[in-house]
Order: C-alpha cells, then structure tokens, then sequence
C-alpha cells in the first residue's frame, strides 16, 4: 500500500506559507513589505482609520490568539438537520420497518429503476442477486446482496440519495423497511416479517463482508527497459472489440430538432426526459397517447399548470417544474407543448 | 458507414457546417465578383490578395464582456458516452484532451462527474460544517472560509474510472473516451489543516467523512494523514470562481486521489474514529480481482478496498485518431503525463509496439501531481506505426503494460485503468486506438 505522506509542496506559496507556520522568524509578506520600505503610506493611512488593525503570523493567530476565530458554533439542532449518515456499527437511524412493508412501496417508487426483482432496468443498477459471480473472469455482477460489505451503506445511500428523483425525501421508518425489502430480494433477510431496526442490524449478515483487502499497489512491476523488450513475434494488433459496441453509433446523439419546437424540445432533453421516456416515477410517456388524451380533456391550460406548479396524482409525481427551477413558466409550457405535438387538442 | 466514421462525423459535425457555408460563401462570392466588377467582397483571403478582415474594423472592445472562443473552434468541447450511464443527470463528460494546447484545462473543458445532477448553489447560503470529533464545531459562510491562508496549486484530477472501458479490449475509438475523464487545472483554497486546527480534532478522530450538497449527498471518508497533509478546500479555479461543474462554491481537493474523494459543492465534514463506508467506497471505487497471476490466485473475488492513489500514465495526445497525420514528413509528437504520487521523472516513447523505447523530452513545468508536457519528433513515411508512450514516477513506479495489469488484477476490476496504450498510425495516415 502507498504510504501518502509523501513530500507534498508544490508551489512557492505553499512553502511560504508553511514556512511562517513553523518559522518564528517568518513574517508575512505585509511585515516584509513594511520592513523594506519603512512604514509604507498605505500603513499610515491603514493605521489612522484601524489603529488596532495589525499583520500577523499564522502562528501568532493560530497559537497566540486562539484561532482564527471564524465562523459561528454548530448547534445542536442544526447538526442533527444535516447529520445525515449511517455507518457500520454506528450512528444507526431511529425507526423501524420489515421487507413486507417494503414491498409495496419498492414497487411503486424503485422497481421503475431497479426492477420489480432488483434486476435493474435499462442500466439501472442492479441490486439483487450476482451470489457467485465474483470470481466470474468477464461479467462478476456486484450487487447489494453479492458485493456490498455492510447494509449500513444501504441504508445511508437509500436515505441519503433515493429515490434518484427526489432525494432525501424518506422517512427513517421507509428507509427501513426498503432496505429491509433488498435485503429480502437477495435472500439476506429471509423472514418478511423481520423487524430490522438498530438492535437487529447486527443480526443482518452480509455475504461479501470479508471480500475486502487493502489495496496493495503498486501490484505490477515494469521496468525502464529501453531495448528488446519485447519478442517480436508477440506483437499482436487487436484492434475494436467485436460485441461490445465501439460506442460509436451511440455516440451520434438525436439531433433533428422539431420545427416550432425548438425551445421546448431543448427543455424536454434537459430536464423532463429523464423520467417521460422511461416512464420513471409514474411520469406517462410522450407516445403514450391515451393517458395524454385523458389528461387534455382538462384543456392545456390545466396541464401547463399542473407542469409549472406541480401535481401529485393517483400513479405518480409531477414535482414543480421538473424539478428544474430555473425554467421560466414559459419554457415549462413550451416543453410541455412539445411533449403533446402529435396529440390532437 | 463505419462505427469509427460516425464518431469522427459528430467531432467535426461543427467544423463541416463551417466549411459547408464557408464553402457556400466563397463560391457566391465567386459569382458575385464576376459581376460587380469593382470588389464589394474579397474572394480569397490567401497572399497575395488583403484579407477581408484587414480592410474594415473589427467589433469594439469588450463586445462580449466574459469573452468566448473563437467561433472556429466550436467543435473543441466536452462529450459524453451515451450509453455509458443510466441516464444524462447522473453521468460523465469526457474533456477534449487532443485539443488542449498546454498543461492547464480551460474551465468550460474540464471533464465533469455528477451523481446528482449539477445543483445550482447561491453561494450567499452556502455552508461548509465542521463537527464530530472536535472540540468546536462551526459553521463557515463562503466568507468565513475566505479569510483563513490560502494557496494556488496545479494538480490533475483524474477519474478512476479513466480508461475504465479499455479493459477487455479496445472498445472507444478515440483519445477523449479513452483518456478523457481527467483535466489539469489551478486550485486557489484553503489548506484543509488550517481549518482542522480551528477546530480542534480530538485524539480519538482519525477519518474525515466529507459530503457534498447535490442530490446524491455524494460523500467518501479520508484518512486524517491526506487530510493533514496536502489537502484543500477549494474556492477558486484557474484564476476564477470554480465552475458549477467542478463543485461551485465550494470543493475539496485530494491532490493524486482518485477524482471521486474531492468532493464537489462541499457542505460537510465530519471527524470520525472510523471510516463510513459510503456506497462510494464499497459498491464502487473498489477494485474487484481476477488475477491472471498464479501467485495472487488468493486474491480471485477480493477487492481493494481505500484504492485512493492514481497511479503513473501517459498519453500521446497528438497525433491520435481525432488529429490523424494527413500528409508524410516531419512532426512533433506531443503527449500528457502525470501520476499521483509526486513528480513525472521520464516519459519514453516506442514506435514499434514496445519493442524499442526513447527518451521524450518533457516540456515546461514539472509539477507534483500534475499534468506533465512531453514531446519527440518524429518522421513519418506512410508506413504503419504502433505508438505507445509510458510513463515513470520520482518514485521510481513504471507505467505498466495491459499484460501486466490484466495478470495483477485480471479484466473485470472498472477501476484504475493506467495500462500503457497503443495508438496504430494507419497507412492512409489514420489513427486506431488498438491493444497489443
């Protein structure tokens, strides 16, 4: 493993700067302005409005004076607001919930994403299942269940980061119970009823928990050789690989930019794509052209409303404006007038 | 149309608009010549004939007051692999590397990891929190933080995740998907020190869980000795204010650690006795082994934990397929390297696939943990060349191949990708980005 304390200066300010820390003859670049010219005009006039105002060593502020002194105390209160991780062994979350309450609420919010089983949808990670296939040479599958180490990371990333459209939105008691459901998913948890809570947590065995070793770079051990390094009957060119896809077609992203939509199809690719081409979170899909009918029967000027401020309804989530405020009202409805262009209303 | 054609259609997509009305433009003018006898409009701009630029007055001063590249360079920017990423908002854009023409990334080039999306943060209400182990947590406004010494430094961050599709065979077909998940700027910050200092760790406070203000709370835990060593908190970025995609207002810098431990739009320290094992540094950014190598068959299904340090490589960065040679004769090559442990010490050049090496010459500053310049001339007649570089370390660490990498680690490991690599120059002048 590497060690780090490795020489760390890389710039003549760095040096200075650590040098007035270590120094008790090091001044700051004010002192040795002053020192050179005397006292300068600039320290006269600075002297007349602060005569308190004086240049100090980093040392003279850090040890002498106690600190810089900057900034305000973290309460209590506002610590506990954004003290937000979970770790292994500690710093578990209050609340409670099992893998049968999980369920439902996995089906609704996650398996868009991640599959009804934790398969994955799209690319979407997969969470379940991969048990064995670590040592798979081509395709190991790291999932929760087959690689992650310690649930507490699912609970962290789960409440810290899900779902991906709106983040930090569960309650400890939804955290749980999710967790309790993926866990579930990979056989971890067998019982659907168990309560997983901070004093069962130990209980919870993670299968890959031991498959972690420190790293041990440098692992490999080239040479300088600078001639006959190599035979050259071993040089063989292997150009792209065939079934992995250069990347290339992909690489072509749609351009065709529709007439008279110019503004909102720009919008749509930045901000409501994400969830109306895959149908994340309940979002309809642009083809899906009955729901859309449904919904204009309330007239356009109701489905503007509904994109620019917001709608909870029966199958999903439409936050304010997609979740992009910066959009102006405008750029909102043109958006949606693109979405609706080849649906008669 | 073959896969690599479309790619290069999609570079050059701008730059054929160009020519195409440039095109236009000249042959109407040729038209127009001829009739108006008396030339309203200079046809050709080629000796010996006065450019058309020279004859009126350009824009006045400060017409664009933030100011932007020339409208010829509008193919120079960042891309992304759509297929990569589940989706664009948690994704990666890949910096242009054939087009940079020195050791620093221009801001609006350097290549971008979200896993949130890019939040927009009104600095004003911005708040870096320092608490756990420590006798006085604080809060600090963008201005608190501001006041405490700061210091400029050059450092390459770098993606471990760089090169990362190269694995199993040569899969990108050009230099900015194969190498690009790396950029090279100046950092202006506060040694993270000074603030640790302030606030006094306890004993007991060996780890650092650092987290960032977008929507995945992207967080990862650092040892206290990287915190205490040449760690930064950064506000500035190559003379301006960071951009919003490296983490505006405020980020973290872990000079030589994977780009992932600096975290972007810097909201939380916490001092821990232990690490947090966030999902960044267990389900990701761990390197899961296959070794090939017989002696490290103990290793077949460990992974590396705490994998920080980026280790030495180089790249030759012109030519490359996006800059093919176009014509026999003499050249320059030119190349970038850097390695995360200290200093670039050589960089050697082989023509022949790894046979035979020489000596690059490295060009202006050698900086730790840094992007370094190197170059070498070159002749070239047509015929085909396998061109590599490598690249070693003040450490004495030598770049290594692909063979050796695959039998330390096998193929499957996404991270940590620093194989030598092979660049074949094509008969008709083309480059491939092959393996050998």
């Amino acid at each position: 493993m590497y060690k780090f304390n490795q020489k760390l200066i890389s710039a003549v300010v760095l040096a200075l700067s650590i040098t007035a820390c270590s120094n008790d003859s090091a001044q700051t670049s004010t002192d040795k302005i002053a020192e050179h010219k005397g006292t300068s005009v600039s320290e006269k006039v600075a002297s007349a409005i602060l005569p308190s105002a004086q240049a100090a060593t980093y040392e003279e502020i850090t040890i002498k004076t106690g600190g810089f002194n900057l900034g305000k105390p973290a309460s209590k209160e506002e610590i506990a607001g954004w003290h937000i991780e979970v770790s292994h062994g500690h710093n578990l979350p209050p609340g409670e919930g099992t893998a049968a309450d999980g369920e439902e609420f996995f089906e609704e919010v996650c398996a868009n994403c991640h599959g009804s089983f934790g398969e994955g949808v799209g690319r979407n990670p997969v969470l379940a299942g991969g048990e064995g296939t670590l040592t798979d040479k081509m395709k190991p599958e790291r999932t929760v269940g087959s690689y992650w180490p310690y649930a507490s990371t699912l609970l962290d990333y789960t409440h810290r980061a899900m779902p991906f459209t709106a983040a930090q939105s569960l309650t400890w008691d939804q955290t749980w119970s999710l967790s309790a459901y993926v866990l579930y998913l990979n056989d971890i948890i067998e019982d659907e009823d168990f309560v997983f809570n901070a004093q069962s947590y130990k209980e919870v065995h993670m299968p890959n928990e031991n498959g972690f070793v420190r790293d041990e770079r440098p692992d490999t051990h080239n040479t300088r050789c600078m001639k006959d390094c190599k035979d050259p009957a071993s040089v063989v060119v292997k150009t792209a690989l065939l079934g992995y896809g250069s990347g290339a077609e992909d690489v072509v992203e749609e351009t065709k930019i529709v007439k008279g939509h110019e503004i909102g199809q720009k919008v749509y690719d930045a901000t409501c794509r994400l969830c109306h081409d895959s149908g994340l979170a309940g979002a309809p899909k642009m083809d899906d052209t009955l729901t859309w009918e449904h919904r204009l029967k309330q007239g356009i000027s109701k489905v503007h409303k509904h994109a620019i401020e917001g709608f909870a309804g029966q199958t999903g989530v439409m936050p304010p404006k997609g979740g992009n405020m910066e959009l102006t009202d405008d750029e909102v409805k043109a958006a949606v007038d693109f979405m609706l262009k080849d649906i008669e209303h | 149309m073959s896969d690599k054609n479309t790619v290069k259609d999609q570079t050059s997509l701008n730059q054929q608009e160009d020519n195409q009305s440039r095109r236009k433009f000249l042959s109407q003018a040729a038209a127009t010549t001829a009739v108006v006898a008396t030339g309203s409009v200079a046809a050709n701009n080629l000796p010996p004939n006065v450019p058309e630029w020279q004859k009126h007055l350009g824009k006045p001063v400060n017409s664009n007051p933030y100011g932007q590249p020339s409208k010829y360079e509008s193919s120079v920017r960042r891309l992304r692999v759509p297929w990569l990423t589940p989706d664009s908002i948690a994704s990666i854009s890949f910096t242009p590397l054939a087009e940079i023409k020195g050791m620093i990334t221009p801001n609006g080039l350097a290549f971008e990891r979200d896993h949130g999306g890019l939040p927009t943060i009104d600095p004003e209400q911005h708040r870096l929190m320092i608490h756990g182990l420590v006798e006085k947590p604080i809060i600090l406004t963008m201005e608190d933080i501001k006041r405490f010494p700061n210091v400029s430094r050059i450092h390459f961050i770098e993606c471990p995740a760089n090169s990362a599709m190269e694995w199993k065979g040569p899969q990108v077909g050009r230099l900015q998907f194969t190498h690009g998940m790396t950029n090279c700027c100046e950092w202006t910050g506060v040694p993270l020190k000074y603030i640790l200092e302030e606030v006094g760790v306890k004993p007991e406070g060996k780890w650092l869980l650092v987290e960032g203000a977008d929507s995945a709370s992207m967080s990862r835990s650092v040892p206290m000795e990287k915190a205490m060593d040449d760690t930064l908190v950064v506000f500035g970025q190559n003379g301006e204010a960071l951009r919003p995609e490296q983490g505006y207002p405020l980020r973290l810098l872990t000079p030589g650690w994977e780009g992932n431990t600096s975290i972007k739009w810097l909201r939380r320290i916490e001092i821990t006795a232990e690490p947090s094992y966030q999902r960044e540094e267990t389900s990701k950014y761990t390197d899961l082994l296959n070794p090939r190598d017989p002696n490290r068959k103990d290793l077949i299904g460990k992974a590396y934990l705490f994998s920080w340090i980026m280790e030495a490589k180089a790249i030759i960065t012109f030519p490359c397929p996006e800059k093919p040679l176009k014509e026999h004769g003499k050249y320059v090559i030119n190349g970038l390297a850097w390695t995360g442990t200290g200093k670039i010490k050589h960089v050697d050049v082989s023509f022949d696939g790894g046979i035979t090496w020489k000596e690059a010459e490295l060009n202006g500053l050698v900086l730790d943990k840094c992007w370094t310049r190197f170059s070498m001339p070159f002749e070239w007649n047509g015929e085909e060349v396998l061109m590599q570089s490598r690249a070693t370390g003040e450490d004495g660490y030598v770049q290594p191949t692909l063979k050796q990498l695959r039998d330390a680690r096998g193929v499957a490991s996404i991270y940590h990708n620093n194989a030598i690599h092979t660049w074949k120059i094509n008969k008709n002048g083309e480059v491939e980005s092959v393996q050998v």
